[in-house]
């Protein structure tokens, strides 16, 4: 009954906010205009407003809320520990240092640095860069303990680097705020550029990891057991790090990083739906999507004041917290 | 006579030496050893879930040559810890024992009712005692339907009824032509298995029927206490 | 004209220090904005050090000729001190911890406080003129600074000012109150942003952007500016910047807070109205 309800639920959910996002904003219009817009009608205004600025916002907020929702369902299952979050293995801090060095060399880049494409790229090769290294650290079995530690690690060093960054550019304020404003995440000022960099191939990692479900199910409840059912641990494992990594990694490189999405999704679809990952998977992906777009309205009232990261870490920093004191 | 399953030179480094043997379909094998003798050491390699020297076959054919898939159809495995992460209802937990068979659930409902957990079918695992946890490990290895079972102490935390449950069914489906392999600390249940395998600090010390390798000898030198035969005190446990 | 809070501060070093027998010689300069005022005034001889950013073209209008002085090599106090200054000169967007330090050393400290608009400049340059011994020259500076103020205001006389907007990758725009807008009222534009009612440094709208019927915008000179600004889709779809009605003038300029913007005056004004330079 209720698993009957959960799939329309979502996605009244999900479309209830994707249409906020369209209808609110600086300028007020109405839902005609809105729609009129959308269809292509209307004066020039509302259209630009609608199909320039708010749509490829909402979408490029859809891809990274369902990006970051199903890594971290991901890589909860991976490391059967409901409290683990995306940016466990460096994804995270390899993308914000990534973006952070291409934003502090701009000048010494030349040209390459100037395409909207540089930034986004750096962060993805920084992501991939780090979760490999994390992978090449813990080294032959990659347990997940030594996974994790070799995640610490390398997340303090490579936080190090972003640091000393931020520091030596703070006389070029505009480079600094750049930095700044990247590693609180943000969906203002998307274009459709950045639909297209992240949202083909989140979808199409999504697509990769919904017939992975009943695996992870196995997986979730121990390795070796998985292992003795039938299920190829080595080969799942694998696709379940690359999946998780190239979603993350996407969603921070059009998004900037935003944290507690991976974490806070996940948990309340768990405990709404029940943790079966067949079911999990597409309801976080829904859900992360239509989260995301509920805290990106909330920034849009407080322009640069609130980040996108800021809204759900402080959302997210709360229920967080009262999972930590929830009996269990 | 065909072999279920055996194992030629199989060591593990620092944790198990060259263990072989052979194992026929219908027997009911207990492992013994003191705690760290490679009981479950033996059992994980033989179910191939860790890199190991040597040969294992089962039914004939070498582990290499098996599909991951078949291996999950022919091989059913029970660690000795039972831990759940996650709030999956007791049945969904069985019912993975079927993963290798595709969406196919049949078995599940006799599995739950063997151990006793149809009146727990619905109750998220993560609210169960140890013992039940264990009897949800077993049911899966059950819903398998695989014709070779490795037990890890599958009843070290049970109660006194569950646990001569557990063994009566063991030795059931054994009747019913499978291969258990068994590791125990009761040395007076293993007495009541076909057959006995003796471990201590890696080596195989013994291996036959239990009357011929339960000697007092082989107990004084393994686990270092003296002992006494006295009638046994599970007399519900079926001998053959 | 001086500034009420600058003479107290200046009347409370001054007790609380011997008395100098002459005019400082050992003048280090903390911040760009007093680099530029002291370069102006002082003799050579007098300048120990500049700021630790005054020879960064990107930050300095006067970065060729502050080259040929030192320049400290971090903004704290012990980079200060180490040049033994007689006077130091620091901003009120100096660092607190800083300017606290140098006033525990005990070293005669000036800190320019206003800087907004160019009567609150002059005012600056006449107390450093009188710090330094040279208050004639401050004088003549400023007598200097008025005319060229006064020659810009007769050719801009009745021109229709025309609609501006500051752009940058930096997400902030200036609104009323700040030295964009004093720049935009001495060349003949009017700043949309203050229009619509912001005030100092604002996070530039996007949608709102579209409704302000911009004409111009006006940016600070970079590498590949028009490329990335082009990036940013409130601008791309802006008709002024597709039609590309943007002025670029020198960052250090746009910036300056010393007499040096007025410069900047001139550049805006013949970029917006060519007609009056003829």
């Amino acid at each position: 009954m209720r698993q009957q309800a959960a799939l329309p639920t979502l996605l009244a959910l999900l479309a209830l906010a994707f249409l906020a996002s369209l209808a609110f904003g600086e300028l007020r219009l109405g839902m005609g205009q809105v729609l009129s817009a959308l269809a292509g009608v209307g004066d020039e205004l509302s259209r630009t407003v609608v199909r320039d600025f708010r749509l490829p916002r909402a979408l490029v907020g859809m891809a990274a809320g369902a990006a970051l929702a199903a890594s971290g369902v991901v890589m909860q299952a991976f490391f059967r520990n409901p409290l683990a979050s995306p940016g466990l293995l460096g994804v995270s801090s390899g993308g914000a240092l990534g973006a952070v060095v291409v934003l502090a060399l701009g000048p010494a880049l030349g040209w390459a640095a100037t395409t909207l494409w540089a930034l986004p790229l750096a962060s993805f090769l920084g992501a991939f860069g780090a979760t490999s290294a994390v992978l090449f650290l813990a080294q032959r079995g990659a347990g997940a303990e030594r996974l994790l530690l070799s995640g610490i690690a390398l997340n303090a060093l490579l936080g190090a680097g972003t640091s000393f960054l931020l520091t030596t550019t703070v006389g070029h304020f505009e480079v600094n705020a750049q930095m700044l404003f990247w590693l609180m995440g943000g969906l203002e000022s998307r274009s459709w550029e950045h639909v297209w960099m992240g949202a083909p191939a989140i979808l199409l990692g999504c697509l990769l990891l919904l017939p992975l479900g009943r695996a992870m199910n196995l997986l979730s409840l121990g390795e070796q057991s998985a292992q003795s059912l039938g299920v190829d641990v080595r080969r799942l494992r694998w696709q379940l790090i690359l999946l998780s990594t190239v979603l993350t990694a996407l969603a921070t490189a059009v998004g900037g990083i935003i944290g507690f999405v991976g974490l806070v999704v996940p948990h309340m679809l768990r405990l709404a739906f029940g943790p079966d990952h067949r079911r999990l998977l597409p309801y976080a992906m829904l859900g992360g999507a239509a989260f995301l777009l509920a805290c990106d309205l909330i920034t849009r009232a407080f322009p640069l004041g609130l980040r996108l990261g800021v809204v759900t870490s402080l959302v997210g920093g709360p229920f967080f917290l009262w999972l930590l004191r929830r009996p269990r | 006579m065909t072999t279920a399953l055996s194992a030629a030179g199989l060591g593990v480094p620092g944790r198990l030496e060259a263990v072989s043997i052979t194992l026929g379909p219908g027997e009911l094998v207990a492992v013994v050893g003191p705690n760290g003798a490679g009981k479950s050491t033996l059992l994980q390699a033989l179910a191939g879930l860790l890199p190991a020297e040597g040969g294992i076959c089962w039914n004939g054919q070498p582990l290499s040559e098996i599909s991951i898939t078949e291996r999950g159809r022919r091989l059913a495995w029970v660690d000795q810890e039972a831990h759940f992460e996650f709030a999956f209802p007791v049945r969904e937990v069985v019912a993975q024992g079927r993963y290798a068979w595709g969406d196919n659930l049949d078995g599940v409902a006799e599995a739950l009712a063997e151990l006793d957990l149809t009146h727990l079918a619905e109750r998220p695992a993560t609210r169960l005692s140890g013992g039940e946890r264990h009897r949800v490990g077993l049911a899966r290895a059950l819903a398998t339907q695989a014709p070779i079972q490795l037990w890890d102490e599958p009843v070290a935390q049970l109660d006194v009824r569950h646990a001569l449950e557990v063994l009566r069914l063991a030795r059931q489906l054994t009747t019913r032509g499978a291969t258990l392999v068994v590791s125990l600390h009761d040395l007076r249940a293993a007495y009541r298995f076909d057959r006995v395998l003796v471990l201590d600090r890696g080596r195989l010390v013994g291996n036959g029927k239990p009357h011929e390798v339960l000697t007092a000898d082989l107990i004084r030198q393994v686990f270092r206490v003296e002992a006494t035969f006295v009638e046994s005190l599970v007399p519900e446990l079926p001998s053959e | 004209m001086f500034r009420s809070s600058a003479l107290r501060l200046l009347a409370l070093l001054l007790s609380a220090l011997p008395l100098l027998a002459g005019p400082p010689q050992r003048v280090v300069s903390q911040a760009v904005g007093t680099d530029e005022l002291l370069l102006a005034l002082a003799d050579p001889g007098q300048i120990a050090a500049l700021s630790h950013i005054s020879h960064d073209g990107r930050f300095s209008p006067v970065a060729a000729e502050a080259k040929r002085f030192p320049a400290i090599q971090d903004s704290d106090a012990e980079s200060v001190l180490r040049y033994r200054p007689d006077l130091v000169l620091a901003a009120s967007f100096t660092r607190p911890e800083t300017l606290a330090l140098l006033r525990r050393a005990g070293v005669r400290l000036v800190v320019l406080e206003h800087y907004e608009t160019l009567e609150e400049v002059y005012a600056s340059l006449l107390t450093l003129g009188r710090e330094l011994g040279h208050l004639d020259r401050a004088e003549a500076l400023v007598a200097q600074c008025r005319q060229r103020v006064k020659d810009l205001a007769q050719r801009l006389q009745g021109v229709r000012p025309l609609r501006v907007v500051s752009a940058g990758v930096y997400p902030l725009t200036s609104g009323g109150g700040t030295t964009f807008q004093d720049l935009c009222e001495h060349a003949g534009a009017l700043n949309t942003a203050a229009e619509a009612g912001l005030k100092g440094l604002a996070p530039t709208p996007s949608e709102s952007l579209l409704t302000w019927r911009i004409e111009m915008l006006i940016a600070a000179e970079d590498r590949d500016i028009r490329t990335r600004l082009a990036q940013i889709p409130h601008y791309r779809v802006l008709p002024a910047f597709r039609a590309g009605r943007l002025v670029l003038l020198p960052g250090p300029l746009l910036s300056s807070v010393s007499h040096h913007r007025i410069e900047a005056y001139e550049l805006l004004a013949r970029a917006l109205h060519p007609e009056r330079f003829q």
